[in-house]
């Protein structure tokens, strides 16, 4: 019988400490033939199990340019993340996936790309962005907006270093207002307003944003003020979901069900969707 | 269109050869004073005289829970065991015309592109034989939502009462056809017993007008509109529709079990629940209950055809006879037909 709810397993090989409770694991298949044809495209998601305590949905934060391993980011705060929190390095959890349509890179060839995220939703991003880099000579002119709370929730702190030392990467990070330390060298302000500080060109350009809802609505608008068209504006919706394949009812904003139609979807999709964000 | 008989003996001996052969024979039966469909052994335990069951009969295609996998956690890893479905032949016997209807909208659901097994094979293996309608109450609307106390749609074999006790055999679908074959000596042919009850035969409830719900469920402009809030400002978020109706498809995926040995389980959910679309952030999509409530008006009349290409609601009104605070679909339906 083909079971869709069957998780394959995965074992822990490596895991970074990117914040105050979020980590990241780097997670290879224990089946020797599906780590080597285990396929995604930048964007999917997939269902994380930790055995006992559940399944919580993420994206793939890692590149399909990177083979043999996925790698997934997440902030304990429930019982899934607290049970996945608990793993070692060497232990063993699941892996249900991938599903969902992806970014159109293919489309977006010798134009510039801005990301602009906030707080854990930079991980989506960051699958993008390493793709991205990894075939660097298809793009214009890359540019990273990223903010959070405050300088200890920045996400992948060693990444966005290296990122800042690239000479064909433009990075700009900022925390809230209150969220900077003494020694602190980049903006303080929100992300929708230092991205329009920032005023990245939005002629051949794309832009990719993923964070809290409130954040990328104003975000949204702080594009359009730029120049950005709804059409060239990407982002994904990280709606709840138990199933991942259109069944259980909950991640639907209105009629689109998020696990099939999405995640990825442009502002223009996102502004014909209802209100049910 | 009757072309066989069924009278009560020949019921006994067609459960008795249901279970006979390994299968498992559902029916109403009252249980703490209610009808509800159960499994049942013997002729004397099905219902008679009632409108409808109070549970409608997808638990036994879709279980309240279910065991999906179960694993064992080791020093060296986990032991991760697939769970197959045992499907044994069922039969659904005595639903109504309007909950017959609700399965191919669960089909529809757990076979839209991803083919949800469990469910499958259940349904495959099950043979619905329903009894069209002599009475109904205040609730029934099937007529409303373009159905009828005698509709055949998902209904594999239809029977009519008969004055003296007995049914009229409808063989409705290839599979019934086929059931009916195979249980030859049960059914017997048309006897003297051939006057059929009159049917139940309910007006459609006027001012509703399910095209018109379509087009303004489908053209956004209704979804801030403040009769959501109106209408359902009584709402508590029980959850008790979802769970008697028959098309409520929502699931859960949650383990259970000890720290070294446990199940996963697919467990029925409703969209009615505060916590049901709450994300770890604390942000809530569907944060007050009107629009919880919203979604799933939405979902009988807009997800279900549109998307699903399916019936979302039959017009049991199951939803209605359950709900603590009567809070009636059929207003809310009213109110979106104007």
């Amino acid at each position: 019988m083909n079971n869709i709810y069957l998780p394959q397993l995965v074992t822990i090989e490596d895991i970074y400490e990117e914040a105050p409770d979020v980590r990241s694991f780097r997670l290879v298949f224990k089946d020797a033939g599906l780590r080597d044809s285990f396929e995604f495209k930048t964007g999917q998601f997939g269902l994380y199990s930790a055995f006992g305590q559940g399944e919580s949905t993420f994206c793939i934060a890692s590149s399909p340019t990177r083979k043999g391993y996925i790698q997934c980011t997440f902030r304990k705060s429930g019982r899934v993340t607290g049970g996945l929190a608990q793993l070692s390095i060497g232990d063993t959890m699941g892996f249900r996936g991938p599903y969902g349509n992806s970014f159109p890179l293919d489309e977006w060839k010798g134009k510039d790309i801005v990301f602009i995220a906030g707080g854990i939703g930079l991980p989506p991003v960051r699958s993008v962005i390493w793709n991205c880099l990894d075939r660097r000579e298809d793009f214009g002119r890359i540019t990273i907006v990223y903010g959070a709370r405050t300088v200890a929730d920045l996400v992948y702190k060693n990444e966005l270093a290296h990122w800042e030392d690239r000479t064909d990467v433009r990075v700009i990070q900022a925390v809230d207002p209150g969220g900077q330390t003494p020694d602190w060298k980049g903006k303080v302000g929100f992300v929708p307003m230092v991205l329009e500080e920032a005023a990245p060109s939005a002629k051949n350009a794309v832009a990719v944003t993923c964070g809290p809802p409130i954040m990328i609505k104003y975000v949204i608008a702080a594009l359009g003020k730029l120049g950005f068209t709804d059409e060239s504006i990407y982002t994904t919706l990280e709606n709840k979901m138990k199933c991942g394949v259109g069944k259980c009812g909950r991640c639907n904003v209105g009629d689109v069900y998020i696990c099939k139609e999405g995640p990825v979807y442009t502002a223009a999709e996102v502004k014909k969707m209802y209100n049910d964000l | 269109m009757a072309d066989r008989y069924l009278d009560k003996d020949g019921l006994a001996k067609l459960i008795s050869s249901v279970i006979g052969k390994g299968g498992r024979f559902i029916a109403p039966a009252t249980v703490a004073r209610q009808t509800v469909f159960k499994e049942v052994i013997t002729a004397d335990e099905v219902a008679t005289g009632y409108i409808l069951a109070r549970n409608s009969f997808k638990e036994f295609l879709f279980p309240q829970t279910e065991v999906v996998a179960d694993f064992s956690i080791r020093k060296d890893g986990v032991e991760l065991r697939a769970r197959d479905v045992k499907a044994v032949d069922t039969v659904v016997f005595g639903g109504r015309p309007c909950e017959a209807a609700s399965v191919a909208s669960l089909r529809s659901v757990f076979t839209w592109d991803f083919v949800d097994e469990f469910y499958t094979k259940r349904e495959d293996k099950t043979v619905v034989i329903s009894v069209a309608c002599t009475n109904g109450d205040d609730a029934c609307f099937c007529t409303t939502v373009g159905l009828s106390p005698e509709s055949v749609a998902g209904s594999d074999i239809m029977l009519y009462e008969t004055t003296k006790g007995g049914w009229l055999v409808h063989s409705v679908t290839d599979k019934g056809k086929a059931f009916v074959a195979a249980h030859e000596v049960v059914f017997g042919a048309q006897s003297a017993d051939t006057d059929a009850v009159t049917l139940y035969n309910p007006a459609p409830i006027e001012g509703i007008d399910l095209a018109r719900i379509g087009g303004r469920l489908k053209d956004r402009g209704h979804y801030e509109d403040p009769i959501w809030a109106e209408l359902t400002r009584k709402c508590i978020g029980c959850g008790a529709c979802t769970y008697v109706c028959p098309t409520c498809h929502c699931f859960d995926i949650i383990d259970e079990g000890t720290a070294f040995e446990g199940e996963r389980r697919k467990n029925w959910d409703a969209c009615q629940i505060d916590m049901f679309t709450l994300h770890a952030s604390g942000h809530n999509p569907r944060d007050v209950q009107w629009k919880r409530w919203r979604n799933r008006f939405m979902c009988k009349f807009n997800f279900y055809p549109e998307k699903f290409k399916s019936t979302g609601c039959v017009g049991c009104g199951r939803c209605i006879r359950v709900c603590p605070v009567r809070l009636d679909i059929t207003e809310a339906m009213e109110a979106l037909s104007k």
